[in-house]
This record gives C-alpha cells, sequence and structure tokens, in this order.
C-alpha cells in the first residue's frame, strides 16, 4: 500500500519538472527585458548590460534555467519586477488565503454535491426527474465568475447582507501567527475578528462552492444507481434489510469511492477556479497576485505562482488517488 | 424524425441557440445605435421601463454613455465566433492525439499520455492566463489559447473510447484484411466515435464561451476595440449600484448562450445513449 503511494509520489516528479520548463521556456520567450525593467528608466545601457549580466541573463538558455530550477529547489523565486520583494514572501503571504477559501469552498461543494446527488437519486423514475436534470444541467451554465458576480449584487449590493470585498471590516488588524487568518484569529482569541473574516468568505466560498457541486451531484447519483444493480443490493432487500440502511449502509459506501475520485479533480479545479472569485471580491490571495503579475508582465510571480498551482493540483490529485486506494479494499493489497 | 431529436433537451437548446444566433447575426438591424458611440451626456441611463430611461436606449446607457443592448448583441458576434472556431480547433487537436494514441499504442500513446498528465496538472485558467501573457491579447490569441488548453478535454475522453473500439471485431478484420492504418482510423475507427465527439464538441463551446468572458473580464481577452460580454461585466461591476443592468445584462447573455450549449449537450449525450461523466473547469 504505501510503497504504491510511493509509487504515485515518484510519478508526479517527472510531470512537475517538465511543467517547470514548460513554465520556463514560455515565458524566457516573451519579448520582454526582466533586466530593463527592473532598472529606473534613467538607467543607462551600461547599467542595464550590468544587470542582465548579475541577472545571468548573458547566459545560455540551459545554464539560466538550471540556475532558475537550483534557486526554485531551494526556495527561492527571486524578486518581483514590479514590487521590488521577494517572491517567496508574496507566496507565503497569499498561498494560505487561497488554501483558506478553496477548501471551504470544497466543503460547501461536497455538502450540496452530496445532498443534491442523493436527491437526485431519490427522484429517479419520477416524474420529477427530468425537470431536477435540466435545473442541474442550468446550474453548470453559471460558471463561478458569474455566481460570484450574482451573489454580490443579491447578498452585498440589494439586501446588504454581507460584505464583498477584503477579508475583514476597516479598522481591524490581522493577527499573523501561521497566515491562515481563520486559524491565527482562535489562537490569539479574537472571537470578534474570527467572525468577521467568517462573514467576508461566506460569499467568495460559496459562489466558488455552487459552481463546483453539480458534476458531483450527477457522478452520485450515476454510482447509485450502478450500485443498485447489484447482487448484494437485491440480497439485502431479500433479507429485509430496511431501504434506508440499503442505501447508507450498502450502495452509498460502493457509490462513494468514483464520487471521491471525481471530488479530487474537481478540487484540483476550483482551486484554479478560485482565481477568478477572488479577483472579484478582491481577496487577497494567491489569483490576485497572479493577475496583477499577469497585467505588469511581472515574470518571476507568474512562473513561481504558476508552478505553485500546478503543486497543489499535483498534491490534491495524488492525495485524493491515495484515499481512494486506502478506501477501495481491492486495491488496498497492491 | 432522428434519434437524436427525440429529446426535449436538444429542441430547447437548438431554438435557445438559433435565437442567439439570429440576433448576432440581425444586431446593426434590431438596433439603431452603435455600439462603441459614446454620450457623455447620457450616461448610466437606466433601462426604458425604469423611471429616467430613454426608448432609444431599451437597456440604457454604460459609463461612456454607450447603448447597451447594441453592446450586448454586437458582443454575441465575438462570443459566438470564438466558441465556433476555438471549439472545433480543440477537437481536431484533441482527436488526433486519442486516435494516434489508442490506436497506435506503444510510445506513441505513452508520449501523448504524458502531455496530458502536464496539461492536467494545470488548472485551465491559469494556463490560459500565462498562454495569453505569451500570445499578446486579441480574439485570434483567444482562440488559441482555447484550442491550446482544451485539447486534453477531447483527448483525455475520446483515447478510452477508441481504446473500446479498436478492440472489436470489425476492425481487427480491417486491419487483418490488410487496409492501411489512415484507412483503418478514418474509415472504421472515427465513425464509431462520432456521437461522443459531436456532444463533447457541444459543451466545449459552451465552455470557450465562458473562457472568452473571463478572459475578457481580467483584461487579457480581446484588445479594447472589440466589443466582448466579459469587457461589458468589467465596466458594469464599477457602477453596479448607480446602473446593475450594465453587469446584469451580459450576466444574462452569457448564462442563456452557455445554457443553450449545455442543454444541446446533455440532451445529445442522452439521446444517444452515450455514458459520459466529466469534471468541469
Amino acid at each position: 500500500m504505501s510503497a504504491a503511494f510511493a509509487r504515485r509520489l515518484l510519478a508526479v516528479a517527472p510531470i512537475l519538472a517538465f511543467v517547470s520548463l514548460l513554465l520556463f521556456a514560455a515565458l524566457r520567450l516573451l519579448p520582454i527585458d526582466p533586466a530593463a525593467m527592473s532598472m529606473p528608466p534613467t538607467a543607462t545601457k551600461v547599467e542595464i548590460e550590468a544587470a542582465r549580466h548579475a541577472m545571468g541573463l548573458d547566459q545560455p538558455v540551459t545554464t539560466q534555467y538550471v540556475i532558475w530550477l537550483g534557486q526554485t529547489l531551494r526556495g527561492d523565486f527571486g524578486n518581483s519586477i514590479h514590487m521590488r520583494r521577494p517572491v517567496a514572501g508574496l507566496l507565503q503571504e497569499t498561498l494560505p488565503a487561497t488554501i483558506e477559501l478553496s477548501v471551504m469552498a470544497m466543503l460547501i461543494a461536497g455538502v450540496i454535491g452530496l445532498g443534491g446527488g442523493l436527491g437526485l437519486f431519490a427522484l429517479r423514475d419520477r416524474r420529477g426527474e427530468a425537470v431536477a436534470e435540466t435545473l442541474t444541467t442550468l446550474m453548470m451554465s453559471l460558471p463561478e465568475f458569474l455566481w460570484a458576480l450574482l451573489l454580490i449584487f443579491v447578498f452585498g449590493v440589494l439586501l446588504s447582507a454581507l460584505p464583498f470585498t477584503g477579508r475583514l471590516d476597516p479598522g481591524m488588524t490581522r493577527p499573523v501567527v501561521t497566515q491562515f487568518l481563520l486559524l491565527d484569529t482562535l489562537l490569539v482569541g479574537r472571537v470578534d475578528v474570527f467572525f468577521s473574516a467568517l462573514r467576508h468568505m461566506v460569499l467568495p466560498a460559496f459562489a466558488l462552492g455552487v459552481a463546483f457541486a453539480p458534476p458531483i451531484m450527477r457522478v452520485l447519483r450515476a454510482s447509485l444507481i450502478d450500485a443498485y444493480q447489484e447482487d448484494y443490493i437485491r440480497q439485502a432487500r431479500l433479507r429485509g434489510v430496511g431501504e434506508a440502511r440499503i442505501l447508507l449502509g450498502h450502495a452509498l459506501q460502493n457509490a462513494v469511492l468514483p464520487t471521491l475520485t471525481l471530488m479530487g479533480v474537481q478540487f484540483g479545479f476550483l482551486f484554479g477556479g478560485s482565481l477568478l472569485v477572488e479577483v472579484i471580491y478582491s481577496y487577497p490571495g494567491m489569483g490576485n497576485l497572479m493577475v496583477d503579475a499577469v497585467r505588469n508582465a511581472d515574470l518571476p510571480i507568474i512562473q513561481a505562482v504558476g508552478l505553485t498551482y500546478c503543486v497543489v493540483v499535483l498534491a490534491i490529485t495524488a492525495l485524493v488517488d491515495g484515499l481512494v486506494m486506502l478506501l477501495n479494499p481491492r486495491l488496498r493489497g497492491a | 424524425m432522428p434519434r437524436w431529436l427525440r429529446d426535449t433537451r436538444v429542441i430547447i437548446g437548438l431554438s435557445v441557440l438559433v435565437v442567439v444566433l439570429a440576433l448576432a447575426l440581425l444586431a446593426p438591424l434590431l438596433v439603431q445605435a452603435t455600439p462603441d458611440e459614446q454620450d457623455l451626456l447620457a450616461t448610466l441611463l437606466p433601462s426604458a421601463w425604469a423611471k429616467g430611461g430613454e426608448a432609444a436606449h431599451p437597456l440604457g446607457t454604460d459609463s461612456l454613455g454607450r447603448d447597451v443592448l447594441a453592446r450586448l448583441l454586437y458582443g454575441t458576434r465575438l462570443a459566438l465566433t470564438v466558441a465556433a472556431i476555438a471549439a472545433p480547433g480543440a477537437m481536431i487537436l484533441g482527436t488526433i492525439a486519442a486516435l494516434l494514441g489508442g490506436y497506435f499504442g506503444g510510445w506513441v500513446d505513452w508520449v501523448i499520455g504524458r502531455a496530458v498528465d502536464v496539461w492536467m496538472s494545470f488548472p485551465p485558467v491559469i494556463l490560459s492566463l500565462i498562454l495569453m501573457v505569451g500570445l499578446g491579447t486579441g480574439s485570434r490569441n483567444v482562440i488559441l489559447a482555447i484550442v491550446l488548453v482544451d485539447w486534453t478535454r477531447f483527448c483525455r475522453v475520446l483515447r478510452a473510447e477508441v481504446l473500446v473500439v479498436v478492440q472489436r471485431d470489425y476492425v481487427t478484420a480491417a486491419r487483418l484484411v490488410g487496409f492501411s492504418h489512415a484507412r483503418v482510423i478514418l474509415r472504421e475507427i472515427l465513425p464509431a466515435i462520432v456521437p461522443l465527439l459531436v456532444t463533447l464538441l457541444t459543451l466545449e463551446m459552451g465552455i470557450a464561451v465562458v473562457v472568452e468572458a473571463i478572459l475578457a473580464f481580467v483584461g487579457l481577452g480581446v484588445k479594447p476595440d472589440e466589443i466582448a460580454w466579459g469587457q461589458m461585466i468589467a465596466d458594469g461591476r464599477a457602477t453596479i449600484y448607480q446602473a446593475p443592468i450594465n453587469l446584469l445584462a451580459p450576466v444574462a447573455a452569457i448564462f442563456v448562450t452557455v445554457a443553450g450549449f449545455n442543454l444541446l449537450g446533455d440532451g445529445l449525450r442522452r439521446s444517444l445513449d452515450l455514458r459520459l461523466v466529466e469534471g468541469r473547469g
């Protein structure tokens, strides 16, 4: 089991190496001179040449890649051209915020997805089925950024019920222990700040979660229908087991595995989708950092943030695969 | 009636799309105002039925006094153009990769499989943003970015299907008879995956509409003089208190268009009896 899991992790390494190569190559082809951009506009040609030399830009591209990869592996992502700060520090501040938002959104997606899937399954072969399925199709036509805008309009502007910019009420200072705001506020015992942070996360997390819930509903429904074709369900019925126990005790246990695999895939997409939700809610996470960097052609940030998104997605995929292996008795011995 | 037309959702989806297409084509006949004509004396007008609205601007005007309805209708042209070129482009690239990998197997399949792995480790939004940095703005580059990001959606699903089809007796027979690889792939395997292909294409067109809007919203999509729904949303968000219709109109337009593609795709999947489960990003 652990050997299989280790093999899975090892398979990730070459993918990551290739991703880093791709990122480096794609962004080195740009007609942008990082050296000239990092200097004040009054710099002379000689000064820019000196900066190019200091940054290693006069060396062959392959050497540059090796240097960049070596520094990246040591956690040194260079300095932001635009903000003139180490990129590693910027990542340290923004990655936890994005993780908090994504995990909360995934919980919401899970609750809506699993609940909705059971609901859809309960409607099978009934008159409401076609209506419910059409509704999920319509739900799938609202991507996360439209949900985010609609929720702002309804709950922020029309009802003034919930805040929709930033993470805290104005005037509140954020405690910094681990950089995870929700955790930090509790660690320093500021319950009021915690609830303010939570209120600020309701709309963005819901927008993100609800947008990624419909595929989960559909897979759970399809897997439950498959499970009900199996002999052990008929056996259980013949033994006189109640319908509720058949669903929860027998069918759901088997239907949950494919659902879990899909939820892993969805979490990867959701993590990327958080970018737009962050931009719309001015949420200070990696998405906003990325979009600002893209607008300013800030290459070190784009490379580091792009790589971080990939690392997180690959980590989630590996974790979910591991979890499915643990839960699936047929794979446990592998 | 052909089998694929038997689902109600196919009919609803097709009807929605025909109406959207008609609105795009007939835009100059439907509105008098031109979409980029500014009237700084009549900015942020409400819709015609609200207090203070004018009949000349049925959906009001934006912060530069441009007619919202005109921009909405002309924006439809861009959205549909991107969908109509980008989705087939992604389909062609993904289908070729899937056919080659599934048919030849071995190292060809291995290379294509690893390429898909690398692509899938990027969240689609992130990859398209990075590509747009490299390519620069403009609708042509938006189309190129969508093709380069989304070919994996086709490749993944179709490759599995090709692997099943390759095992069928008639394909084995065709190979034993000595038909060329090209003929077996194009005449024996490809027809078997067409239903799946069409369904995926329909869904991908909806995705292309969304991606085009996202890129324009972030400011990395089309050039400033092109009219795009995402651009309208970005402008409308700034005036959400004064004139919410500026935001709600393009949001509704995207929803209706994407819903049309999704209803058609889901209906086709049902009436063609395909098993297809996939995530969305």
